[in-house]
């Protein structure tokens, strides 16, 4: 699949993710741009602005958060991997049905009783019976 | 000016009344299909009334059949529908569609940066680190499939495969679409008026007709394992996910292998509604054209 400047762009925004959160326990103050570059821009044969440039992009984005720490920045991943994985998968769109019970209404996030567990469980063994031949 | 009267009430019943009913009529799943075109035609009809009923007055008062001064309620609360739906349906359509796209686009931005991207033809899959079963596709234009570490260590093959087929079901027949389609129309009707019971059973027949694909893939059986496995999980909104509450996952099980409603078998039924909807789409239209015919009963 030929790299288009967009998929560059993002596949920099994992690898830069990745080292903030692979060195965030030796670094708890935050990398510099500089730190970034020489750790894997230089292998890749990319230039320092275009680190400067997605780390900025990144910090718009929420994904870093970044301190003045003289004349240079340190950037800090927002969230642990684990956390931005878990916030991703429960992201709920608020905006599009006007409020966020509305969309928990429209999307069926309510909790479950112990008798709907029951009554699933039920509804699958009455499946498996109806159907034996596919039961192994 | 009994013909604009008569749209602004189908309007009128098409927006309150047949959701209602057509909602509680839960047996009609057993044929999501059709079952789903009858939701359009209703949603379409309902729409094409009220924007008719105020230019469909227009020839009646030109050709001077009716006075303006004997019949002005009727024009006021025609003019009235039209011009209200026409601005609502303008503003919803654009907002829903702006708030989908851009949070379809920061999804996937996302999921690309976490997930780990399949190989060759799995090049749209990403898998993330997560042990809850989970699977969803982001749809659009650069579409996704997203599973969760947790789906490929707990599921056997022919579960996966009902989970992929469910997936890629949505992704190729464009529910999204039809989504965004009965989320504007829900959005533009006003609040009092509106159902909300009628556009959970649209999202319910749309995970209905993905189970299809994922039966005729994988069997009723494994998929109805999968619905077990995924059930409670979480479900990203602008995705669509095979997870779902427990009470609705019963109801989806309950429906992969139904042949009968009512004691009809489900073409029967099923040609039953698509005869309705092509009655109900054409209604508005008809009355329209009898307007400008100038066939109308003053």
């Amino acid at each position: 699949m030929p790299t288009t400047p967009r998929n560059r762009l993002g596949d920099l925004e994992r690898v830069v993710m990745e080292e903030l959160w692979t060195t965030s326990d030796a670094h708890p103050e935050g990398r510099t741009v500089r730190e970034v570059h020489d750790a894997i821009g230089v292998d890749r044969g990319l230039a320092y602005t275009t680190l400067m440039t997605v780390l900025d992009r990144m910090a718009k984005k929420g994904l870093v958060h970044r301190e003045r720490d003289g004349r240079a920045w340190r950037y800090t991943a927002a969230s642990t991997r684990a956390e931005l994985t878990s916030e991703t998968l429960h992201h709920t769109l608020s905006e599009l049905a006007g409020d966020k019970r509305r969309t928990a209404l429209l999307h069926f996030l309510d909790e479950s009783t112990p008798e709907e567990i029951d009554e699933l469980k039920a509804a699958l063994a009455a499946l498996e019976a109806r159907r034996p031949e596919r039961a192994g | 000016m009994l013909v604009v009267a008569a749209l602004v009430i189908l309007a009128v019943l098409l927006a309150w009344p047949v959701p209602r009913a057509l909602a509680r009529a839960t047996s009609l799943r057993r044929a999501p299909r059709s079952a789903l075109v009858l939701w359009q035609a209703t949603a379409v009809a309902a729409v094409l009334a009220a924007l008719l009923a105020a230019p469909a007055a227009i020839p009646l008062l030109v050709g001077r059949q009716v006075r303006l001064s004997e019949h002005w309620v009727v024009l006021v609360v025609a003019a009235a529908v039209s011009g209200l739906v026409a601005v609502r349906l303008l503003l919803s359509g654009d907002r829903v569609g702006r708030n989908l796209r851009a949070a379809r686009r920061r999804h996937r931005d996302l999921v690309d940066l976490l997930g780990v991207a399949g190989e060759g033809a799995d090049r749209h899959m990403r898998v993330l680190e997560h042990t809850t079963p989970t699977a969803y596709c982001v749809p659009g234009v650069r579409r996704r499939v997203v599973l969760t570490q947790g789906t490929l260590d707990r599921l056997g093959p022919d579960e996966l495969s009902a989970v992929l087929a469910h997936e890629r079901a949505h992704l190729s027949a464009r529910h999204d679409l039809i989504v965004e389609f009965f989320t504007v129309v829900h959005e533009a009707v006003p609040g009092f008026l509106r159902c909300d019971a009628a556009l959970r059973e649209v999202l319910l027949l749309i995970e209905v007709l993905a189970d299809r694909a994922a039966v005729r893939r994988a069997g009723p059986v494994s998929t109805g394992r999968a619905i077990v496995a995924m059930a409670g999980g979480p479900k990203p909104a602008g995705a669509m996910a095979m997870a779902d509450s427990t009470r609705v996952a019963t109801a989806r099980i309950g429906l992969l292998d139904a042949e009968h409603i009512a004691g009809l078998p489900v073409p029967v039924v099923a040609a039953g509604m698509y005869a309705v909807s092509a009655v109900l789409v054409v209604a508005p239209l008809a009355l329209y054209l009898a307007a400008i015919a100038g066939l109308t009963v003053v």
